[in-house]
């Protein structure tokens, strides 16, 4: 009962710690610049749902939102069947140099993003693919693929052995062992992976910024950036487009969380 | 039906000097349910994944139904196989475990629906079929990795310990019904066990191996009888056969201070002394010797007894009747039926024939 009790009080604490500053960003949306500076936690008065189509239409959320989905979901798409493959190849196949191949890839998690930005900078551009949505698709997966790898290997590595052993039997080449036996069994490593790479570069912030700057090919991030100048910034609109940004982020959430849990305790109950 | 025969067959793995399976000769016939029999790491796993394709193979020939099948891939050999962990597939009801394998093969959704129906109703699975293989028992699992081998009518059977996961009395029953099986489907089959009950039980013949070499080949109580060296003396049974030291003096064997009426033939001086345990009879009116009764440990329906002989270091272990009267402590007379005793080369650890 007290053990009860105190998890309660605990939940009760995080969720107001978590969910607290979004409810003030929510109501900070519905709210115009003006009513917010003269109080910063004021419950909405009026409502200004008008600030989300101004928002799209006036302040070119719309191209920013069309960005930013184009570039994540071919990026994630892509990270999730190559990373996926990957890791069923680390996972199953001996080869001379996998353990190598898979420490090379691995290692690139350690390196931040600002050791390598420059470099990357001038490779895009000899490329021609500096400020170019293509460019920024690609160095997504680049810089995300090695955790993929990972997440998904030591998953994959607990399939048991038997099991393609048994597809083999059964008839089946090794490329469809792979969509029929491997990828159906490890779909919550899989959710894992897409989710959290989806949030991640839905949030991207330094590779967009570095590498783009047309403003025709601005990612959301970016665009909620252009509301911020030196000696004005416009709170509410901030707020809106924060708002706007987030919905994509908690739909794909809601529809992945379930394979997400069991992704994370998978193994814990037999 | 098919035969397989293995000649030379030898796998060494990448990286290691050792061969794991060391050219093993074996003809199986049409029909005929072969044990693979040995300890763990004898190589006995290695040679049915090399026979099911699973495996490259290093040296020697496999051939099925006596085209050779080396480089053959594993679905192209028209077998099938039955693991140890079952290997169903965890996202796929017990339906589409069972039509996994013929979908492959392009075999009609109509014919596919008889076959799996047809082989489920055998197995007592048609109820299961919608259910996913975490919602079932050990045994009924079992039963549907039999009935994903059993609905592709291969021409041979695998069996790689099948029965290792169960619990002791499913284990009896499933034995049983792949004796059944095999009686009613009358393929080839060839099973890896290192339960010498299941091999004794179940093989029309014995192939039992040891570090990566077959040591003998034969049918279950021609072995158990007969065996041709220690290894498989002490290995068979249960409780093994009592290998005891024993040297000729005169016109008898010493086995410790006990003199046996046991003429020298083709023997060496030092010989060791192999007798199963049932073969000694506790309680004797005319014994060999006197031993000192060390434990009695009732089974019910027989009595294994530890005894200690003068003169010799190990214990010797005899299967009596339930309705022994020895206790803990006594000195029991017993008796050898030495008609059933072997006498093995110290050295090369062979039975010696004839010598008794």
């Amino acid at each position: 009962m007290i053990s009860k009790g105190v998890l309660f009080v605990v939940v009760v604490l995080y969720t107001a710690f978590a969910a607290g500053p979004f409810l003030w960003v929510a109501t900070m949306a519905l709210r115009t610049t003006s009513e917010i500076t003269l109080d910063h936690y004021a419950w909405p008065t009026t409502l200004h749902w008008e600030k989300f189509p101004q928002a799209w239409f006036n302040s070119n959320y719309h191209v920013y939102f069309e960005n930013s989905v184009l570039v994540v979901v071919a990026a994630v798409a892509v990270l999730t069947v190559v990373g996926a493959m990957a890791a069923h190849c680390f996972a199953r196949y001996r080869f001379r140099i996998n353990r190598l191949l898979y420490f090379v890839i691995f290692s690139a998690i350690i390196f931040p993003p600002q050791i390598t930005i420059i470099a990357l900078f001038q490779t895009l551009v000899q490329y021609g693919l500096y400020n170019s949505l293509i460019g920024l698709t690609l160095v997504y997966i680049a810089v995300q693929l090695p955790l993929t790898v990972y997440v998904l290997e030591s998953f994959f590595a607990r399939i048991p052995a038997d099991l393609f052993d048994a597809a083999r039997i059964d008839g089946y080449p090794e490329w469809q062992i792979f969509w029929k036996v491997s990828l159906p069994i490890a779909l919550p490593a899989i959710a894992t992976t897409v989710i959290l790479n989806t949030i991640l570069l839905w949030n991207e912030f330094l590779y967009a910024v570095v590498l783009i700057t047309d403003e025709a090919k601005r990612t959301l991030p970016l665009g909620i950036q252009r509301f911020m100048g030196d000696q004005l910034e416009d709170v509410g609109m901030i707020a809106t487009g924060l708002i706007i940004a987030i919905i994509p982020v908690v739909l794909i959430y809601a529809f992945f969380s379930e394979k997400l849990i069991q992704g994370m305790t998978a193994g814990a109950v037999k | 039906m098919a035969t397989v025969s293995l000649r030379g067959l030898s796998k060494r793995y990448a990286g290691s000097d050792l061969l794991a399976v060391d050219s093993v000769d074996l003809e199986i016939a049409h029909g005929e349910f072969m044990v693979l029999l040995g300890p763990s790491g004898c190589g006995k796993s290695t040679t049915l994944r090399m026979i099911a394709g699973l495996e490259s193979i290093s040296g020697g020939d496999l051939l099925i139904d006596e085209r050779r099948v080396n480089d053959v891939p594993a679905k192209e050999r028209d077998i099938a196989m039955v693991f140890q962990s079952y290997a169903l597939y965890p996202h796929m009801t017990v339906f589409d475990n069972l039509a996994f394998g013929l979908r492959r093969r392009e075999v009609s959704a109509k014919e596919i629906a008889r076959r799996v129906n047809e082989v489920a109703g055998t197995l007592g699975l048609s109820d299961l079929l919608k259910r996913k293989p975490h919602a079932l028992s050990g045994g009924q699992r079992q039963r549907v990795a039999l009935g994903r081998a059993i609905v592709r009518d291969p021409k041979v059977f695998l069996f790689d310990e099948p029965l290792s996961n169960l619990d002791a009395a499913l284990r009896v029953g499933m034995r049983g019904e792949l004796i059944k099986l095999h009686h009613r489907l009358g393929v080839t089959m060839i099973y890896v066990t290192h339960d010498q009950v299941e091999a004794m039980t179940m093989g029309d013949r014995i192939c039992i191996m040891n570090g990566g070499k077959v040591v003998q080949i034969g049918a279950p109580l021609d072995v158990y009888r007969e065996p041709v060296d220690t290894f498989v003396a002490s290995f068979l049974g249960s409780p093994p056969a009592n290998l005891l030291p024993a040297h000729f003096n005169g016109a008898a064997l010493a086995v410790g201070e006990t003199k046996l009426p046991v003429a020298r033939r083709q023997a060496p001086n030092d010989v060791i002394f192999a007798i199963r345990p049932e073969d000694i009879r506790i309680e004797a009116p005319d014994p060999h010797a006197h031993g000192e009764v060390l434990a009695v440990e009732p089974l019910g329906a027989e009595t294994i007894v530890r005894l200690r002989l003068a003169g010799i270091a190990s214990d010797v272990l005899v299967r009596g009747p339930r309705t022994i009267s020895a206790r803990a402590g006594d000195r029991a007379p017993i008796a050898f039926d030495l008609s059933a005793a072997h006498l093995f080369d110290p050295v090369t650890t062979r039975r010696i024939p004839h010598s008794i």
